[in-house]
Formats: structure tokens, C-alpha cells, sequence
């Protein structure tokens, strides 16, 4: 189920917040639990089976490894089960195809794997099994010994099919008991109107520009265009994940869950580094804290930090999707990050704050060039059309006709993807008057009616990240 | 007396809070109270119906997919959410 579907907004999550506050205490994790498992159903009705046996196998190995009695010997035995298994699972279903094919290409063989289809969310829950089963193992937290909670951890219905990552340590005092407020839940239920609004209102019609750009043979974009129209995904990737991490964190607040933020403006940062600590937030603090840091982290001589961060990036790239440019982007990351850190860190503290802005912005914009494009040949024309390396025209009439109906769109794209209006509204709080908690009010049912009168007209309406 | 005014002042701010929820409940009640229609005459074409169960078209996908339109197709007040979607493009298009 999509969170921007007619479905979901008025049929599934009324029923759900109305079970949920209506049945008393006892019952609340379990309606949680039963509309998690049916809204994953709802998407993937063969999966959801193999969601289940993931969920009882890892609440048994959870609960073995946390064992006091159980030796040291045997609590690894049980880690590497788990962590076979549920990589061997995500392996299985997401990098066959990509593992079958480059193998058949390198030996140029014909080999036809039927790769299965991808479940919805795997790479998420599976992310969020292992920090559980390896915070356990570590003997940082105690294991679940309820079957009902541990479940509804791996499949809490906000964050199941695009995160955030939800470690376990930070929701592990929430799961039995929260409390709620009415506060909470219409700061919850606005939260959750606002990213709709990134996604629906920004992302979706930012987006029309670059698939009209990315429809049109390389040989003829102007240079022009190929900047307008990259700049054009960087803000609808960025506003359609962004503004499903908002709806996520925003369910959440509904149901009393507080999660950590995914998206900090990461498009204000000053350095890479910065920005991959304001961008997905939730899924660099996980390799951070499970690959990074176990393999030395920065702790370790030159070389190895070298082959830690390589490592880091590749899986991160990877992680994206099971192609090669995605490991591509990953390691060019890895690249700049590792240029930062070992000679630009010092001069760039020198530079003006300007030119450290438009360093990052290229390199990002740059980044998803490799991100988009699937394929190398169309990856790297669309390059050279960017530095009119293949003798494209630096600007012609027609860019400027189809981009003059689309200034206004890009200049609030811009505006919102920048901390001012949260600023400004934070100034206009601060003077205590009705006025701006009426404008609110307001504005949040504006926005909710346009929403109705969007779903209802635009019926076909999928994320970006639902490829993962 | 003004205690019991601060009071209901408080509730009126919190009932009008939740007006985006309320509206979608609205919906909900509306959608599941008022009568399906087979045709819609502005469209000039049948609206999708209730599907029926089978195991099948639960397992491949096409009952979910049944669903989602009966539901857009039978929202309360379809005509008029299109009308004001549609006006709303012509709107922004203009503006642009």
C-alpha cells in the first residue's frame, strides 16, 4: 500500500487509529501488529509469508543468543545463523539477477536466471533484524521476549517498506507501553499532511521535467537543459524521500512511536562528509555503527582506513540497488569522502563558505547522474551533453520555452528544500498569537482537501524508493 | 467561570486540530453510507464494483489492484474532487 493512495489515507489508517485508541490498552500492539501484517500483504500477499518466518526465526535467535547461560561458542554459532540467513535472503532476492548476469557477461555465457521478485521493504527490515540480532549478541541490549513485540518491531507498518531504519535500542523502551498525547497525534497527523506534500505537490511535478529532459536523445540536449534537468531530479529524489520519511516519522507520532529523523537539509551542507550526515541519516549511522567501526574505523593506519571506507561505500552503493551504477556512485562517494578526509579537510576550513556550497552541490548533482542511469552508454552521453564535450548547443530557444513553465516550480522547490521556512515559522511561534496557529490550522486543511482532489483526479502515483 | 472557559477554548483548539482527521473519517462514513454507482456520465464509462474474492486474484495481485479503483472510483463526491484536480492544473499552468 502507498502512503499517497486513496486506500491508505481513508480506508486503512482511519480503521487503524480508530481500532487502536478505541480497544483497550492491552490490545493496542496487536492491532498495530495485524495492520502491519496486512498492509504488507496488501502489496505482497506470497511474501508476507516469508516476512512471518523471518520474524519467528530471528525472535529465536534473538531469545537463544540472550541467554545467560549460553557460551560464547554457541552465542557466535547463533549470530552467524542469523546473519547467513538474512543476508543469504536479501542476497537471494535482490542481487541474483545482477550476480547471474555479470557472471554471464564476463564469461560470455548465456545464462537465464529467473531472478524472483524483489519483496517490498526487504532491504529495510532486513537492516533492522540485523541491528537487533547484533545489539543482542554484543549483550548491549536483552533480547524480546515477547513474540507480539519483536514482530511488530520488524514490521511496523510507517517505516516497513522505505524506513526510516529504526534501530532497535531506540525504540526498545516504547514498544510495551506509550504514552500519547492529543498533542502528539496532531503534531503526528501534520507531520505526516507536510511530507505528503513533498511528495504529491513538489516531487511529483519537479519530476515531470526531468523525464521530459531524460526522454530526449543525448545528442540534443543543450547544456543548459542537462543542468536544469539533473538539478531537477536532485530535488524530486530528494523531496520524494525526504517526504516519505516524513509521513513515516509522522504515522509513528500517531500510534505514540518517536523516530530518530532521516533527513537533516542535506542539501545545505558545506562538505560530502557533511552531507552524508544530513542525507538518509538512518541508513549511514547503521553501516557506521556495523561495518565501519567493527572493521577499525578511523583507529586504524592509512591503508586500512583506505580499504574501511572503500568497503563501506561499496555497500552502500550497493545496498541502493542491485546494479553497477549504483555501486559506481557509491565508490565515487567513497572517493570524495576519502579525498576529504585525507587532504581537503584542512584547506577547505580556508575556503569561503560560498564556494564549499557550490563544491558540494556539483559533486552531488554529479553524483546522480550515475545514480539515474542504469545504463554506462546513456550515463556517460548524458555526461557529455552536461560539459558539451559532444558539441551540444549551450543554450537554445526551446530549453528556454520549456524551463520558463516550470521557473516558478523550481524556485519553491528551492525555497522548501532550505531551512528557511521551518525558520521562519519557528520566529512566528515564537510570538505567542492566534493568528499563526490559526494560519496552521488552516493551511493544514488547505493542504489536506488538494491532497483529496490530487489522489482522487491522479490515480497511479509511485515512489522512487520503492525500488529498494 | 474562566477556568471552564480555558478549558473549552482548549477542547474548540483541539477539535479544529484535528479537522484533516475528521474530514478523512467523514470521508470514510460517507463512502461506506451512500449507495455505489455503475456509471459515471461524465466519464462516460462503468465504475468499478465491489470484486469478488478468490484466492487467485488475491495471490496475484489483481483483487488489491480491483480494490483501489472501486475505491477511486467511488469516492463521495468523485465529480467534484476531478473538477477542482482539473481546475487546480489549469490554474498552475496559467501561473507558470
Amino acid at each position: 500500500m502507498v502512503f499517497s493512495s486513496l486506500v491508505f489515507t481513508f480506508a486503512f489508517l482511519p480503521v487503524t487509529v480508530i481500532l487502536y485508541y478505541s480497544l483497550g490498552k492491552r490490545f493496542k500492539n496487536i492491532v498495530l501488529l495485524t495492520a502491519s501484517l496486512f498492509f504488507y500483504a496488501w502489496g505482497e500477499p506470497v511474501y508476507v509469508l516469508l516476512m512471518c518466518g523471518s520474524i519467528m526465526l530471528n525472535y529465536c535467535i534473538g531469545v537463544l543468543i540472550g541467554k545467560d547461560d549460553a557460551g560464547r561458542q554457541k552465542k557466535k554459532l547463533y549470530l552467524i545463523i542469523s546473519l547467513v540467513l538474512n543476508l543469504g535472503c536479501l542476497a537471494y532476492f535482490k542481487y541474483l539477477g545482477m550476480i547471474v548476469g555479470t557472471i554471464a557477461s564476463i564469461g560470455g555465457w548465456n545464462l537465464n536466471a529467473a531472478a524472483p521478485a524483489l519483496p517490498i521493504g526487504i532491504s529495510f527490515y532486513t537492516f533492522q533484524i540485523l541491528s537487533y540480532v547484533i545489539d543482542v549478541y554484543r549483550g548491549e541490549i536483552r533480547s524480546q521476549k515477547s513474540l507480539i513485540l519483536c514482530a511488530l518491531y520488524i514490521s511496523m507498518f510507517p517505516q516497513l517498506v522505505a524506513g526510516p531504519i529504526v534501530n532497535y535500542t531506540d525504540v526498545e523502551s516504547q514498544l510495551p507501553d506509550r504514552e500519547q498525547t492529543i498533542n502528539n497525534f496532531i503534531s503526528g497527523m501534520r507531520r505526516f499532511l507536510g511530507g505528503l506534500a513533498k511528495k504529491v505537490l513538489l516531487a511529483n511535478n519537479i519530476g515531470l521535467l526531468w523525464s521530459e529532459v531524460k526522454a530526449m536523445p543525448a545528442a540534443e540536449i543543450s547544456v543548459f537543459m542537462a543542468w536544469a534537468g539533473i538539478i531537477a531530479f536532485s530535488l524530486q529524489i530528494y523531496f520524494d524521500f525526504s517526504g516519505y520519511s516524513d509521513m513515516a516519522i509522522g504515522l509513528g507520532k500517531m500510534f505514540g512511536f518517536r523516530f530518530k529523523e532521516n533527513f537533516r537539509y542535506p542539501y545545505v551542507s558545506q562538505s560530502i562528509s557533511e552531507f552524508w550526515r544530513r542525507w538518509h541519516i538512518s541508513l549511514g549511522s547503521w553501516f557506521k555503527e556495523y561495518v565501519y567501526i567493527p572493521l577499525g574505523g578511523n583507529r586504524v593506519g592509512k591503508w586500512k582506513l583506505i580499504r574501511n571506507l572503500f568497503l563501506v561505500w561499496f555497500l552502500t552503493g550497493l545496498w541502493h540497488g542491485a546494479n553497477w551504477n549504483f555501486v559506481l556512485w557509491g565508490l565515487y562517494f567513497g572517493t570524495l569522502i576519502l579525498a576529504e578526509k585525507l587532504f581537503l579537510q584542512k584547506s577547505m576550513t580556508r575556503w569561503p563558505k560560498v564556494v564549499r556550497h557550490i563544491y558540494l552541490l556539483l559533486f552531488v548533482v554529479i553524483g546522480w547522474v550515475f545514480f539515474e542511469f542504469t545504463n554506462l552508454p546513456d550515463m556517460i552521453s548524458f555526461l557529455r551533453a552536461m560539459f558539451g564535450v559532444g558539441g551540444n548547443a549551450l543554450i537554445e530557444t526551446r530549453s528556454i520555452v520549456k524551463l520558463k513553465a516550470y521557473a516558478a516550480l523550481y524556485i519553491v522547490c528551492i525555497i522548501a528544500a532550505s531551512p528557511w521556512p521551518k525558520e521562519l515559522a519557528l520566529l512566528f511561534k515564537r510570538i505567542h498569537c492566534n493568528i499563526y496557529r490559526g494560519a496552521v490550522t488552516v493551511y493544514y486543511c488547505v493542504l489536506m482537501f488538494f491532497f483529496t482532489a490530487y489522489m482522487v483526479g491522479s490515480t497511479y502515483n509511485p515512489f522512487i524508493y520503492f525500488r529498494f | 467561570m474562566r477556568i471552564n472557559n480555558k478549558k473549552s477554548c482548549a477542547i474548540f483548539k483541539n477539535i479544529v486540530s484535528m479537522f484533516p482527521f475528521l474530514f478523512i473519517l467523514a470521508m470514510l462514513i460517507l463512502h461506506l453510507a451512500l449507495p455505489d454507482k455503475t456509471f459515471s456520465k461524465g466519464e462516460r464509462r462503468y465504475l468499478e464494483q465491489w470484486p469478488d474474492i478468490y484466492i487467485e486474484n488475491v495471490l496475484n495481485g489483481s483483487y488489491k489492484t480491483s480494490i483501489e479503483s472501486y475505491f477511486s472510483d467511488q469516492f463521495p463526491f468523485r465529480s467534484f474532487w476531478v473538477h477542482i484536480y482539473e481546475n487546480s492544473n489549469q490554474v498552475l499552468f496559467y501561473l507558470y
